[in-house]
């Protein structure tokens, strides 16, 4: 069909035979705006990735047809080239260099010889700035002077000046705010009627419903439905993107809950970037003992940084009030949360979880390896037999104890560091995405671990992406979105769309 | 079985230690070949002396680049405490015990100094070490007014030059051994007591026993010169401590896992910021001897003393193993490397080759040194 600019077929692309697309479709008329949503992992990243030649042509099955011809893209200029502009998540703008050298980058307006055309690219940078409704931008000044939404703006006339007919917006809120939010969708309805179209990626189906003409929606990695936004709700949106039933994965088993052991009061943490934005705005939680407490949200909805600042390791600012078995105490350090009780299970195992080159066993003794030691000299035995018992226990795969444990599977890499966080003899476990990059066999051991920790009393808190971890595991929900508070469910015929409509912020019409 | 360029790898990385004595021991046959008297217990004295004050630079800087810092500093902070002892002793006439005692103190307070700038203050070690390296060396100028100052105690001076009696020298071999024999027993003790399982008796009497060899014959080749020197005696235990305090103890685990991977240390609920202190203020320790030898052993602080020192440590530490990106080394493998570039110096001057020459030849094996552990991928995947 003539009318679509772009007309992606049949696109299948696989990691090692693990199929992150299967057969996906994706269809934008010229000047249409398309809102592309599913949940985390579903292949909305690995499609515009696709599409934008981060994956050469070659390396995925399908075609794509861009204004009538087949496009056989192998790197991201000659897709730019094309008219195609991605705008990533993460801004990719150089803090030091001014606006204009950024919008210009890579396409810089030179004088005979190389040297830089200062005077047209302000020129022209001014331009764009005035056509982007801001004009009180100073072209010349380094873009750090210019917060979050300018700098979304600023990529944004990056891709105007390089002539883009299609722009793809990867969750271009997620670090704004609301009145920075409101500028952005204007441009994009703006751009619109100078038929530039757009493919936006969001979890903030408010704002998808509000600026898409279509919207389409992938799970799994298959194309479930593509439809005119006039024909559905957000609420449609979210039965599209769950659509799938709980398998029983989860090795569920009944345990005692006592009473509130643990409680957080008004957790706030400050964007590192900018500090006008808050990452988590005042949640409070309790926890009780034994009990598992789910966290669930989308991914950048504050979920880490709750976790973080608990833990004392928030990079930025943050504020908390811990209670802990009714006690106040204080946390300024990762290591004054461990002392006291508290233990966290990093999300991202690789930079924050194994210390890469020492063996297992020294990755699974490091929080506690003074009680092995007599004036500051390691009892290397005492310390091994324990070792063994933690590998015993957790079944750890390693061929010995001295290895290096960057030679080991993700899901034992996984089970070492747990192994590591309880040995302190936590009261509060935070796991952050305990399961992420582990097979499922490692997985099931890892719930089983989790049953046997609360039934001795441990409380934990399960931060998780996958919604089926929440409710299969889960105690109790609690559900964040935008950094606020937007749920707190007990698990008992808790549905995955309750808790997404709560993550999107829509309680208001399911509890009506 | 086929030899796959991995078993190479692994066998590299594996048995460093093993290609390292193996590079000494070529460049003492050749040195040995082109010039009489290499080989011979006056010229292995002289050369173990040489290699002695490099060698405790090594011992610290190699904790400091498995930590992932640098320290650029030691070479000015050496000559600066040796001119200070040597100050204390000509202008003073302080006792001997007080002028050691005072710089030893001294080099632990600059290299804190030092560790709490990085640590603390979060300044990047190579600008902080930068600015003491120029810093040091001109309060050092300062001091001596670009003079030298001689040295007037004797036993200041029998520190850098002196020899330890014949008996006593085999008395500290006999130490040595009963200790290391003692250390491999309790290690076999404590696995029974853990109920883990035992390597075979003849294994460790074995390996005992080819340490009593070693051993022998170090000291009966110092002795059938003059002795065991003094700072070689020194080195040897700063050796002992250090290779104790990185295998055997809690701060020296810390030290490798902070240069692996600092964040998850950290977030282990780890002190980083005290070990980067220590490791520091060790570092000045390690300068505060190396100071005191090196003025001993000229009998005088010359405002050049030191002078490109930290360099050579440096260099010692890569040749020996350590990496560039941290959490790997070893103190042994720093000493080797400061004993590769001491028979290289030692050998070539015996051969009457021009310094310009040492000065390529010793930037050629440090280059090739790092070459090698690269290619054979020592850290890599990180």
């Amino acid at each position: 069909m003539s009318d679509y600019i772009l007309d992606m077929r049949g696109i299948v692309k696989d990691f090692n035979g693990v199929k992150a697309l299967d057969g996906i479709d994706l269809k934008v008329r010229a000047g249409e705006i398309v809102g592309l949503c599913g949940e985390n992992g579903a292949g909305k990243s690995t499609l515009m990735k696709v599409l934008s030649a981060v994956y050469p042509h070659g390396t995925w099955q399908g075609q794509i047809f861009w204004e009538g011809k087949e496009l056989k893209a192998e790197n991201i200029r000659q897709t730019e080239e094309a008219g195609i502009v991605i705008i990533h998540q993460e801004l990719m703008l150089v803090p030091q260099l001014s606006v204009a050298e950024n919008i210009f980058m890579g396409n810089e307006i030179t004088l005979p010889g190389g040297l830089m055309n200062y005077s047209a690219m302000y020129k022209r940078a001014e331009e764009l700035m005035a056509e982007l409704k801001m004009p009180d931008v100073n072209v010349a000044l380094p873009v750090f002077h210019y917060g979050g939404g300018h700098q979304q703006l600023i990529e944004i006339a990056k891709a105007i000046n390089k002539k883009a007919k299609l722009l793809i917006l990867d969750e271009p809120t997620s670090s704004l705010t609301k009145s920075e939010t409101a500028i952005l969708l204007d441009i994009i309805r703006d751009l619109k009627r100078k038929n530039v179209a757009c493919v936006m990626i969001s979890h903030k189906l408010d704002e998808v419903a509000a600026v898409c003409d279509t919207v389409s929606v992938i799970r799994d990695g298959t194309h479930v439905g593509t439809r005119p936004m006039s024909e559905i709700d957000t609420n449609e949106i979210i039965t599209m993107m769950v659509g799938r039933e709980i398998k029983n994965l989860f090795p569920r088993e009944e345990h005692p809950i006592g009473d509130v052991f643990f409680e957080a009061r008004n957790v706030t943490c400050l964007d590192v970037n900018n500090p006008a934005r808050k990452r988590v705005d005042n949640i409070s939680f309790k926890l009780r003992k034994g009990e598992i407490l789910g966290v669930a949200g989308l991914v950048g909805a504050g979920r880490t940084e709750l976790a973080m600042a608990i833990f004392g390791c928030y990079p930025g600012q943050s504020s908390a009030e811990l209670w802990l078995d009714g006690k106040k105490i204080d946390v300024g350090s990762p290591r004054d949360a461990v002392t006291q009780g508290i233990c966290l299970v990093p999300e991202d195992r690789k930079r924050h979880g194994i210390v890469p080159l020492q063996g297992v066993g020294a990755n699974i003794t490091m929080a506690v390896l003074e009680n092995y030691a007599k004036f500051g000299t390691i009892d290397a035995e005492a310390e091994m037999a324990q070792i063994q018992k933690s590998i015993a226990r957790m079944r750890i795969k390693t061929a010995a104890p001295n290895l290096p444990i960057k030679g080991l599977s993700g899901g034992n890499q996984q089970k070492a560091v747990l192994s590591k966080m309880l040995l302190p003899k936590p009261k509060v476990l935070i796991l952050d995405e305990p399961t992420r990059g582990v097979d499922v066999g490692a997985k099931y051991e890892i719930y089983k671990l989790m049953f046997e920790l609360v039934k001795e009393g441990l409380s934990i808190i399960m931060i998780s992406s996958e919604l089926p971890e929440v409710l299969g595991i889960s105690d109790r929900v609690l559900v964040i979105g935008e950094g606020q508070l937007r749920g707190d469910f007990v698990n008992q015929g808790l549905t995955q769309e309750q808790v997404l409509a709560a993550a999107l912020g829509h309680t208001e019409e399911l509890a009506a | 079985m086929k030899l796959s360029s991995k078993d190479l790898q692994r066998f590299f990385s594996q048995y460093k230690i093993v290609t390292l004595l193996f590079a000494v021991v070529v460049i003492w046959v050749f040195f040995n070949q082109m010039s009489d008297g290499y080989l011979t217990p006056r010229n292995f004295s002289n050369l173990l002396r040489q290699m002695a004050i490099t060698g405790m630079l090594a011992s610290g800087m190699v904790f400091i680049i498995i930590a992932g810092e640098i320290d650029l500093s030691v070479g000015a902070l050496l000559g600066l405490l040796g001119g200070v002892g040597a100050y204390m002793d000509y202008y003073l006439h302080l006792p001997m015990w007080m002028t050691i005692s005072t710089v030893i103190v001294l080099g632990i307070l600059i290299g804190l100094w030092n560790g709490y700038m990085v640590a603390f203050a979060r300044v990047p070690s190579f600008i902080v070490t930068l600015s003491g390296f120029l810093a040091f060396r001109g309060i050092l100028l300062g001091i001596t007014k670009g003079t030298t100052i001689p040295l007037e105690s004797a036993g200041l001076v029998s520190i850098g030059q002196g020899y330890l009696p014949i008996m006593l020298g085999n008395i500290v071999g006999i130490i040595i051994f009963v200790l290391l024999a003692f250390l491999a027993f309790k290690t076999r003790a404590g696995r029974a007591q853990h109920g883990l399982a035992i390597a075979p008796l003849w294994q460790d009497v074995s390996k005992l026993a080819a340490v009593a060899a070693m051993i022998a014959g170090f000291v009966f080749t110092l002795n059938a010169y003059e002795g065991i020197p003094v700072p070689v005696l020194v080195t040897l235990i700063i050796l002992g401590v250090f290779s104790f305090m990185a295998n055997k103890m809690v701060f020296g685990r810390r030290i490798y896992s902070i240069g692996s991977n600092l964040e998850a240390t950290r977030l282990s609920g780890v002190n980083v910021r005290a070990v980067k202190l220590i490791v520091f203020g060790i570092m000045g320790l390690m300068c505060a001897f190396a100071g005191l030898t090196t003025t001993a052993r000229l009998a005088a602080a010359s405002p050049s003393a030191g002078n490109l020192g930290e360099l050579d440590a440096i260099a010692s530490c890569y040749i020996g193993g350590a990496s560039s990106r941290g959490g790997v080394g070893t103190v042994y493998g720093a000493l080797i490397g400061a004993l590769i570039m001491a028979s290289l110096d030692n050998g070539m001057s015996m051969l009457g080759v021009d310094s310009f020459w040492q000065m390529i030849v010793k930037g050629s094996i440090l280059l090739l040194a790092v070459w090698v552990d690269v290619v054979s991928g020592a850290g890599s995947d990180r």
